[in-house]
């Protein structure tokens, strides 16, 4: 039988945006995605490639069968729901948070980069579908009702597993060992769960009744979360293994990198931790109807350029303030997604390249007024990242700031690791782990960015599917040589 | 959800004190350690130090201060709940034989950690001494709360001598170096104060470790707005502290950072004096 031949259609069907003069006096989400019929209608663009050589499969860092899902919703296109269902099926089998990575993976790099489609026209736009398939079932009941198939396929109980950190990696592993028929604890230092989803990534990328939704998923699962359990201070390491057959530490990246240059302690200058969650985790843009303060003024300057430099340029000028990112590095060395860097510069963030700080200039009340840079300049010679390298010019220039905001990088936090002394990690704060993502103590297991480092919400969870399976085995085992 | 609220009590003009049920944090806290609260849904992650942790509950010392603390007072009773306490936080005190034990206190978040502390270093066989310096006479605390008990030397001070001497902690303390009965010194309370503390210490060469106060978000090193210069290094409270050596800090940007928010704070607070007259409250 011969296939019939596809209409090639070069071009994505859009996905509405709210205006940028609406937007930047508010957190309201940005993108508002595809209804069910422009979904569809992107769907059908693609080509299905078979899941065996589907590019966009191997693109995946958690391999979501990508043709798989898109042709349900061709399949069934007559019939909405059933469409959703059938999709969100398939998705859900390598990804139970599809709401939120369809929102904040970077698609360019990974499912769409590869997408045969990209070579004659525009690559599919997987990450909205995965995004509408997500929302559509979610506020359409299908997420609940294939929930309750999970849930009533439920059996005894195989043993108990505590979580440490609630964000993508731990609430992905807590959501598989649920699954499973696990009795999983999360522990959460913080008063809310999510982790960076919740205390990082702002309302306009990811709004908080998507999380919300998820973690309320979970506990229909029979999830436990303890709010304000500080693994490694409120309880130790030792403690959860005498309670429970593993543990999961998903603890992530979260002690910001700060330059170690003159002024670091001037008034106004914010690592962007801080600042985002003030912002985003504890409301201070409704201050004072909210406790929590922030102070921007006029002319903020963001150091950086990944995703969180963006997150906290269009946070600070939502907050009423002009906003320039200074990068050491060119644009086309910027790390964050593409979306984020077309958005903040359509709501009015400036761009000042190769420009490295060197000393944060305070005025008579200890407050930030100016960064002075030296201007950088690029090599041919390209870094470990495939970066082209930088150097000095000794050329200096200074920028008028009244806020700063540095977004160079977060490191591991290292309260679990100081705590258990046997936990080993590598000089960078990361936890050692062997393949099966074990720590080098017996049935505490972690990933994320607690062992990467730097890495994206997708890898988090794609190790805390991983590790779930680990876990399963470890338990299995033990309770066979019991 | 929250933590239920088991004791409350004046303690002076502008303090006052409150026990609630938080178990995860008083099976494991010790001296030295804190706890980040959050009154309700809008309020804010503040840190406060603990005066004792026992049978599931924490006490703490508590200045009607800012919207939190108002809000603690005038509308959080016995019984009610409060949104959030998590710890303890921050490393705790090293307790062992150092012979003689100076606490000084001039704040009430001190006043809260010098009868544990002093408790602590009692039990390891040191000679005890506690300072509890006040304003002036509508600012002390009844006795009860204050670390007589543990202390081998007690000492009340008030700025205008209207009970105890008249003074502060440093005058005492300066006394007692001179009397050779001094060892080490730990301290707390207002930020100035530590500054002339380290000083005058650090004159005499006596060991001095003190808790820095800075402003917190989550308490747990994940936000850096409480770093302090400490030996040339960036430090933060939270996670490296409270307690540091007084002759390592750099005071004078301490001081300087714990006035970040003072405008807001001042705010906040007008705001919500305001709501409560408009209630009748006061």
């Amino acid at each position: 039988m011969t296939r019939k031949k596809p209409k090639i259609i070069k071009e994505r069907v859009p996905t509405p945006e709210v205006p940028v003069e609406e937007r930047v006096k508010s957190f309201v989400e940005v993108n508002l995605g595809y209804d069910f019929a422009s979904a569809v209608k992107e769907a059908e663009r693609c080509i299905q490639c078979p899941p065996e050589y589907a590019s966009c499969i191997k693109g995946c860092p958690v391999h979501i069968n990508i043709p798989g899902f898109i042709g349900k919703l061709i399949e069934h296109r007559d019939d909405p729901k059933k469409a959703v269902k059938e999709a969100l099926k398939v998705i859900w089998s390598d990804n139970t948070l599809p709401g939120v990575t369809g929102r904040v993976c970077p698609q360019e790099e990974q499912c769409e980069a590869p997408c045969v489609m990209g070579k004659v026209g525009d690559p599919i736009n997987i990450g909205k579908l995965e995004r509408f398939v997500a929302d559509y079932a979610r506020t359409h009941g299908i997420e609940e009702e294939l929930l309750r198939e999970f849930v009533s396929n439920g059996n005894d109980i195989k043993g108990k597993v505590a979580v440490v950190g609630s964000g993508p990696a731990g609430l992905t592993c807590a959501g598989e060992l649920a699954k499973m028929g696990y009795k999983v604890t999360i522990f959460e230092a913080l008063h809310k769960p999510g982790g960076v989803l919740v205390y990082g990534i702002p309302e306009f990328r990811l709004p908080k009744e998507i999380l919300n939704k998820e973690i309320a998923k979970l506990r229909e699962l029979g999830v436990e979360i303890k709010l304000d359990h500080i693994v490694g201070k409120t309880i130790t390491l030792e403690e959860l293994l005498e309670e429970y057959d593993a543990v999961f530490i998903g603890t992530g990246a979260g002690t910001p990198k700060l330059l170690n240059i003159p002024g670091i302690l001037l008034d106004r200058i914010y690592s962007a931790n801080e600042f985002l969650t003030r912002v985003n985790l504890m409301k201070a843009y409704e201050f004072p109807e909210y406790d929590t303060p922030i102070t921007v003024g006029k002319k903020t300057i963001v150091i950086g350029a990944g995703n969180t430099a963006m997150d906290a340029a269009r946070s600070a000028l939502r907050l009423g303030s002009e906003v320039t990112i200074a990068y050491r590095r060119g644009r086309e060395d910027m790390t964050a997604r593409i979306e984020e860097i077309q958005h903040a510069e359509e709501e009015g963030v400036k761009f000042e390249f190769f420009l490295s700080p060197v000393e944060f200039i305070g005025d008579e009340n200890g407050k930030i007024k100016a960064v002075k840079f030296e201007k950088m300049k690029p090599l041919e010679e390209r870094d470990a990242k495939g970066k082209r390298k930088i150097v000095g010019t000794g050329e200096y220039v200074t920028l008028e700031a009244d806020t700063v905001i540095i977004a160079i990088g977060l490191e591991p936090n290292k309260i679990i690791s100081e705590e258990a002394s046997s936990l080993k990690t590598n000089p960078d704060g990361t936890l050692v782990v062997d393949k099966n993502l074990m720590t080098s103590i017996p049935g505490v297991f972690a990933g994320g960015d607690a062992i990467r480092g730097e890495a994206t919400v997708i890898l988090a969870m794609g190790d805390g599917k991983k590790a779930a399976k680990s876990i399963d085995e470890y338990i299995r085992k033990k309770h066979l040589s019991a | 959800m929250g933590y239920k609220i088991t004791k409350k009590e004046n303690l002076s003009a502008i303090d006052f004190f409150m026990e609630v049920e938080a178990p995860h944090v008083a099976k494991s806290w010790k001296p030295g350690q804190f706890v980040v609260l959050i009154v309700d849904e809008k309020g804010e992650r503040v840190p406060m130090s603990v005066y004792y942790a026992e049978d599931g509950k924490i006490g703490m010392f508590i200045r009607r201060h800012g919207v939190t603390t108002f809000k603690l007072w005038y509308e959080k009773n016995v019984g009610d709940k409060i949104l959030s306490v998590a710890g303890p936080l921050g490393k705790p005190i090293e307790v062992k034989h150092y012979g003689n034990v100076v606490f000084a206190a001039d704040a009430v978040c001190a006043q809260a950690e010098c009868y544990a502390t002093l408790k602590a270093m009692k039990e390891a066989g040191n000679y005890t001494i506690a300072i509890h310096s006040f304003e002036n006479r509508d600012n002390v605390y009844p006795e009860r709360f204050l670390a007589k008990s543990v202390a081998d030397e007690f000492y009340i001070t008030t700025e205008d001598g209207s009970v105890g001497r008249k003074g502060h902690y440093l005058d005492v303390v300066k006394e007692l170096i001179e009397q050779d009965k001094v060892d080490i010194v730990f301290a707390g309370g207002k930020l100035g104060s530590l500054k002339k503390l380290a000083e005058l210490t650090g004159s005499y060469g006596i060991p001095t470790i003190v808790t820095v106060r800075q402003i917190m978000v989550d308490g747990t090193g994940m936000c850096g707005s409480c770093r302090i210069l400490y030996d040339g290094e960036v430090k933060f409270v939270c996670r490296d502290g409270p307690m540091f050596d007084a002759h390592k800090v750099d005071w004078d940007d301490v001081i300087k950072r714990d006035a970040r928010f003072v405008e807001q704070q001042n705010l906040a607070r007008e705001r919500y004096i305001a709501k409560l007259r408009e209630k009748g409250v006061i």
